[in-house]
């Protein structure tokens, strides 16, 4: 890995960290704009939530974890988990080009 | 103090199920499916060898702070989406490429955002909110000078596009009346585009002092030298690339 890219690898690691060990605990827990406008306009009851229902962590919250804090960080970490692992495979699948 | 703890209901951060009909969201489905898939093969095709650490780090720093809603305005919140963030660190075709993996993830294992309308939501922040992130510093960036404005310019821009598609797919599904709706949706996402703008001029500027001269290199930066396409220095070849 050059140099500066390991910098920079670590200094998205170490905010991304932060983000879901201490931001959940900060973040704002009012409506978004959409779901704000959805609710002012009358339109938010229409909301399905069935098809992804199923899964443990729906509203980024691992439902099998008692603290809120700590249901909020499992979900935050398997999401970073899971989009650094997708990140990597494409980086696997890139073709391979004229040496330098 | 008191500390909030969010999530306490389901949260509704990206179009869910329900607010488009079917025509609306077919339609954005079956023009994502393909778009995503040429964007694919030009990442495939062109993405910096020595930029791939990038791809996981990114990805999972841009699904964080998706997470984290800061306050915006009485009773609202928002949050970063980072199209502009994406497309000016890894080009625009790998940004598109991460930016749906995320709401892939959100949709099926968060239920953030409806799995029938992926389609929209990858059209409004993974296409057009990329693509609108990134043409600013593509026109405007090219002097150290306005890079940092049009940093801020594509972070604003890629989150007002995409709410104005947003807001055309919600009108096209009558949810409600086109004035309310078109008002309070670009109103609000103007604001939120202020904060856009400037994490993502913030994030730029920490990685350009990370490593100079990175952030920007596909912005059709002239090669320094000619030799350096062919001792693979990453910033001459996106611009050859022209990616």
């Amino acid at each position: 890995m050059a140099h500066g890219i390991a910098k920079t690898v670590r200094f998205f690691a170490i905010v991304t960290a932060l983000l879901v060990l201490l931001g959940v605990l900060l973040a704002s827990s009012m409506p978004d704009g959409l779901e704000r406008i959805a609710e002012t306009l009358g339109f938010a009851g229409r909301a399905e939530h069935g098809a992804a229902a199923w899964s443990p962590f729906a509203g980024y919250e691992a439902a099998f974890v008692e603290s809120s804090w700590l249901a909020q960080v499992a979900a935050g970490a398997l999401g970073v988990a899971l989009l650094w692992g997708l990140g990597a495979l494409l980086g696997t699948t890139l073709k391979k080009r004229g040496e330098g | 103090m008191k500390i909030v703890l969010s999530w306490e209901r389901t949260r509704l951060m990206h179009i869910p199920d329900g607010f488009l009909t079917p025509p609306v969201w077919a339609a954005l489905d079956a023009g994502a499916i393909p778009a995503v898939g040429y964007f694919l093969r030009r990442t495939q095709e062109n993405f910096e060898q020595s930029r791939v650490p990038l791809l996981g780090v990114l990805g999972a720093f841009v699904f964080a702070a998706q997470m984290i809603n800061f306050p915006i305005w009485t009773g609202t919140s928002g949050h970063l989406v980072g199209g502009a963030l994406l497309a000016l660190t890894l080009g625009p075709s790998a940004a598109v490429v991460v930016m749906t993996a995320i709401l892939v993830v959100q949709a099926l294992v968060f239920q953030d955002g409806g799995l029938l309308a992926l389609g929209a939501n990858v059209v409004n922040m993974a296409i057009i909110g990329v693509w609108a992130g990134y043409l600013p510093a593509k026109w405007l960036g090219r002097r150290a000078g306005s890079r940092r404005v049009a940093a801020f310019v594509g972070g604003w821009l890629s989150l007002m596009a995409g709410a104005l598609f947003a807001s055309i797919e919600l009108w096209a599904s009558q949810v409600a009346p086109a004035g309310a709706l078109f008002a309070s949706m670009l109103g609000i996402h103007a604001l939120t585009g202020l904060a856009e703008g400037a994490i993502t001029a913030a994030s730029l500027a920490a990685i350009e002092r990370l490593n100079p001269g990175f952030v920007y290199a596909g912005l059709g930066n002239p090669p320094r030298k000619a030799s350096q396409i062919e001792t693979g220095d990453p910033l001459a070849r996106q611009a050859a690339a022209g990616e």
